[in-house]
């Protein structure tokens, strides 16, 4: 059975390859994708992710996975206001062409309540029911593998855009349906690694969740220094509860061990508890990671608390005019709860989000079709100019994104917040230095 | 006594096409519900016929679910069902071994004994990664097929199969559970709820009797967590741990009818189609199980079993007061 | 003073400060179990509602102080309102513990998406107010001034409710209404009444916890579950109903969990739930309880 599957989707693959080298697509005929403008956008003054509609008539589906209800509604909030942004967008431009017809986007909502056996029953009625041709999702590295074997059951394509897990396109976890859009944990230990080889401090103390997530960051972190940073010095490491209430105790070992650098990976809240209680404790060490851009925390420690903290991110937009501009503009009428700081400009989280469904369909255009085998053919190897101007290559072999990654320092004053520091000038980590290799067991990859 | 067994064929029946005439969307909520049911039950036997609050049964769930994750993981060529009853035996064995502390205590001291057995535990496999996988878990075990040699051998990751092994281990293990409430050591656990002391003084062994049923609602607890790993291909400290999945089943055993054996089904049953029906609006999922909690609380204490029994009571007033008024006109 | 004696002093003071913030959180839900027997699954979301309203009021006059007043306040009066409209009835329902714990249960759930339609699903800050932000120098070692003033505040309220409870014709009352309502109400006491009475001053007490717990902690809609489980880990191994016992148990978990991050980090969260099931174990009620 499974034997025969994959004949059929080699059998495929050679017929669009001859198929493309006829010139069928010139887009892939080309070589390199046109990449999409930013400056595209359409107008989209007046989108309202509180009123955002499904076209009717025939769509091409997006099975939305995120925790709706719950402690972390927060999340499945901003899965909302994005994939509707770019929903609304591609509506707007009449939709994408594929299949031989020009098709709007439709979004479905699946709620993962964070739990594992609901999460698996929400792709089920979203494959099976809702017949979505994507799934795209979702936060926690043990619901996404859920998800990602459940789409791979179904023979559905599986954006991976929220979860960092390293182990995810590895091994027997590894499907050909799935793409993980955004950087592994190991590309983030790196890029910040690289950062500081560049820069004086050398002595780090790692403060992180005390979970998989935490320490496999912290490992990933403490092995680029020793590559990039040789001179760096641990001067502590301390692994916290999720949700931890008083990071006292933890800050005044920090104080005392003299780190010139907190390095971490945490997550609201405790990323804006950690940020919060060192300030109010006078301990002013600047924090580096990669959840750092809670606006309300930034706000509350004011640009004092906030300047010098060091962030890191895949994709962080550093212009303000075109799509920027254009997000920027439609927020200002935004309802709540979308009418708060958070969503006043395209973050790393939410520009993150958007762009990975903008090469999606971007890719599925240029496949001019929906079904999987076609869009999993035009993704492998693809090379794509993201929302910044940058490129992203798909690795045909594990579907991980080659790409440069940036890290910037919060300043104060900045152009984009008044009353907190902010994202500044961005250094650009080359792919080189953070690209997470191969899997080395995998048959497609050698 | 034919009518009731007229009411059983015709269920088993319905169970038995059930999974033929829906597709496996609803196919696969029916096992979430056996699992959940046989829960709720093994539970149940604790709250309605012991008289004692768990606020750890999550505990045995967890050990049932870890037990045959990692059964699985490691020990390759192992029996499916074998598997499953080893770690029901697991669960029991937890049972066993806590026994000597739980036997002692009634009322408050005993849930907070439980809570604190149960959060323990949550707390000691997330810290223990390298045999739990912590919050991840451990996943992406090759489950065997249910075989009897030479009969069959099925795939139990396909819904069909998955239906009938969770079904059918389910509806076994609560009969079990109905056939030990009507043995004598059944009736001694119900006493020990009326009346602990009486029972004493009689001279029935209540630490034994307690000692038991812990063994017998951990196994039944522990075979719902196996089945509940077989079917997610997945285990998590979150998923089979967290307090909340203690609380899961006291809702359903609330909703469904405390005091009774058959309402926690019904409650499980009620609040999987709750789940499924806010779906759609996942906003208010938790708003709207808030307000039903509530209102079973101050309106329907005896359960939704007992809505039935109400509202023909309601209306057998209705009528008596009609043909009052009738009489005095 | 030594560097290395100061930090282990910082964490004395931490332990201490937390501590005290758990204790405050707890006594409230240790009053309402000892006083009326009911077990307040949704103690910890009064706790949240009244750091929700603490942002509030903060936003609309800017006074900390105005909110440490108005926000427990109104708490409070929710919780007279849940006790007189539904625990009444959940007590008369004739199901005990279970209905109490499902009512409850039913109410935090209620409450928390109340509070994600009302404030956003956003984690909200709160900052100490000027008059006690910044630090102080107690023998070298720079501290919070906030944490100290936390301490300060937990000691008032156990100070005035131990007033209350023991020293007031009004606390007799409680008292006896608690030991025996019957006798209470025959002598012309409306015990239902004082039932209500504790029970919103129990809310209240969460509700002046949630106001000293927001300039520390992120308001988010997750605060509750957050906090509630170390309150009711207080109470139960103080033994429930005794207000003594949660202050003990409070101040030793807070240096527990102080001092276990400083000497043994890996282990720090599983001490709470070791040394729960340890006094559990040994003693069913509690340290200092004597109700089963």
């Amino acid at each position: 059975m499974k034997i025969s599957k994959r004949l059929l989707l080699l059998g495929l693959i050679a017929a669009a390859l001859v198929m493309a080298s006829l010139g069928a697509h010139p887009a892939l005929a080309a070589g390199a994708a046109a990449g999409f403008d930013p400056k595209a956008v359409s107008d989209m003054t007046g989108f309202d992710p509180t009123k955002y509609e499904n076209p009717s008539g025939e769509v091409v589906k997006i099975g939305v996975l995120a925790p709706f209800s719950g402690d972390a509604a927060s999340v499945g909030q901003l899965y909302w206001a994005t994939s509707a942004w770019v929903a609304a967008d591609i509506n707007k431009r009449g939709g994408i062409m594929v299949d031989g017809k020009k098709k709007k986007i439709a979004l479905i909502k699946g709620d993962t309540m964070g739990k594992p056996a609901t999460t698996k029953q929400a792709v089920e009625k979203l494959c099976l029911q809702d017949k979505v041709d994507v799934l795209w999702g979702t936060s926690g590295s043990h619901l996404t593998a859920i998800i990602q074997a459940e789409a791979a059951k179904y023979n559905k394509l599986h954006l991976n855009s929220h979860s960092l897990s390293d182990n995810l396109m590895e091994g027997k976890s590894f499907t050909p349906y799935t793409f993980q859009y955004i950087w592994p944990t190991y590309s983030v230990g790196n890029t910040l690694a690289k950062y500081y080889a560049s820069r004086k401090e050398r002595k780090f103390y790692i403060l992180d969740q005390d979970y998989v997530f935490g320490h496999e960051l912290a490992e990933s972190f403490k092995a680029g220094l020793k590559q990039y940073v040789p001179d760096a010095q641990i001067v502590g490491e301390d692994y916290h509860p999720l949700f931890n209430k008083d990071f006292a105790p933890y800050l005044t070992k920090v104080k005392a061990s003299g780190a010139e650098v907190i390095f971490t990976g945490d997550w609201m809240p405790d990323s804006s508890n950690l940020i919060k209680q060192s300030r109010q404790m006078g301990i002013n060490t600047p924090i580096a990671g990669i959840f750092l851009d809670d606006i309300n925390a930034l706000i509350a420690v004011g640009p004092e608390g906030s300047k010098g903290m060091v962030f890191a991110s895949q994709m962080l937009i550093n212009y303000q005019d075109g799509i920027q501009a254009k997000w920027h503009e439609a927020w200002k009428t935004w309802p709540a709860p979308y009418n708060t700081a958070l969503y006043e400009w395209l973050g790393s989280t939410t520009g993150s989000y958007v762009e990975s469904l903008y090469w999606l369909l971007d890719v599925m255009q240029r496949a001019g079709a929906t079904a999987p085998d076609k869009v999993i053919k035009a993704w492998e190897g693809d090379e794509w100019l993201g929302l910044i101007g940058e490129k992203l290559t798909m690795r045909a072999c594990d579907h991980r994104v080659v790409r440069d990654t940036y890290v910037t320092e919060f300043v104060s004053p900045n152009k984009w917040y008044q009353d907190c520091a902010y994202l500044d000038q961005l250094v650009t980590i080359p792919a080189e230095f953070v690209t997470l290799a191969p899997p080395k067991d995998s048959e497609r990859c050698k | 006594m034919k009518r009731h067994l007229l009411w059983l064929m015709a269920a088993l029946a319905v169970l038995i096409v059930f999974p033929f005439i829906f597709g496996p969307l609803q196919t696969n909520l029916m096992v979430r519900f056996a699992i959940e049911a046989l829960f709720a039950v093994s539970l149940n036997l604790l709250l309605s016929f012991t008289g004692l609050l768990s606020f750890g049964h999550a505990l045995y769930f967890g050990v049932g679910a870890y037990g045959a994750a990692l059964i699985l993981t490691h020990l390759e060529g192992i029996p499916l069902v074998l598997a499953v009853l080893l770690s029901g035996l697991a669960a029991a064995l937890v049972g066993l071994l806590l026994s000597p502390l739980l036997v002692r205590v009634r009322a408050t001291a005993f849930t907070m004994l439980t809570l604190a057995f149960g959060q323990l535990l949550y707390v000691l496999c997330s810290k223990f990664r390298e045999v739990t996988g912590g919050e991840d878990g451990i996943m992406g075990w090759t489950t065997p097929p249910l075989r009897l040699p030479g009969v069959f051998s099925l795939d139990v990751t396909q819904p069909l199969y998955i239906y009938f092994f969770a079904l059918g281990l389910s509806g076994l293990g609560i009969l079990a559970m109905w056939y030990f409430t009507k043995t004598p050591m059944g009736s001694v656990m119900i006493s020990i709820r009326d009346n602990q002391k009486r029972v004493d003084y009689l001279g029935y062994q209540v630490v034994l009797t307690k000692a038991v049923i812990f063994c017998l609602s951990g196994f039944f607890a522990g075979l719902a967590g196996a089945i509940y790993a077989v079917f997610n291909n997945l285990v998590s400290v979150g998923g089979v741990l967290h307090i909340m999945v203690s609380f899961q089943p006291l809702m359903a055993i609330l909703v469904g009818g405390i005091g009774t054996f058959f309402g926690p089904i019904l409650g499980s049953g009620l609040l999987l189609m709750l789940e499924e029906a806010t779906q759609a609006y996942p906003e208010l999922a938790q708003m709207i199980s808030g307000l039903i909690f509530i209102a079973v609380v101050l309106f329907l204490p005896g359960g939704a079993i007992s809505f039935g029994a109400r509202l023909r009571g309601w209306w057998q007033k209705r009528a008596y007061l009609r043909k009052a008024r009738e009489i005095a006109a | 003073m030594s560097p290395e004696l100061q930090m282990y002093l910082a964490q004395g003071i931490h332990g201490l400060a937390y501590g005290m913030l758990l204790f405050l959180v707890a006594s409230g839900l240790t009053l309402i179990f000892g006083m009326m027997g009911i077990l307040n699954i949704a103690h910890a979301s009064f706790f949240m509602l009244s750091a929700y309203l603490c942002v509030t009021v903060l936003n609309a006059t800017g006074s900390y102080w105005l909110s440490l007043f108005l926000a427990p306040l109104g708490v409070a009066l929710l919780g007279v309102l849940v006790e007189r409209f539904m625990l009444r009835r959940a007590q008369a329902s004739g199901l005990g513990h279970i209905a109490e714990l499902l009512l409850t249960l039913g109410i935090a759930l209620v409450m928390a998406e109340a509070i994600k339609l009302t404030w956003g699903t956003e984690g909200l800050q709160v900052m100490a107010p000027r008059s006690l932000a910044g630090l102080v120098n107690i023998g070298g070692l720079e501290y919070p001034i906030y944490r100290l003033f936390i301490i300060g505040l937990s000691l008032v309220v156990l100070a005035v409710l131990s007033l209350v409870l023991y020293r007031t014709r009004l606390g007799t009352i409680v008292r006896a209404a608690v030991s025996d309502p019957d006798m209470v109400s025959v002598l012309g006491v409306n015990t239902r009444r004082v039932f209500m009475l504790v029970f919103g001053l129990g809310t209240w007490m969460a509700g002046v916890a949630g106001v000293a717990a927001a300039p520390i902690l992120t308001v988010f809609p997750g605060l509750a579950d957050q906090m509630g489980m170390d309150a009711f880990v207080v109470v139960v191994v103080g033994g429930f109903g005794s207000l003594f016992g949660a202050l003990v148990a409070a101040l030793f978990l807070g240096e527990l969990n102080a001092y276990g991050i400083q000497f043994i980090p890996k282990l720090s969260p599983v001490l709470m739930f070791a040394f729960m099931a340890l006094v559990l174990a040994f003693k069913p009620t509690g340290l200092f309880g004597d109700r089963e």
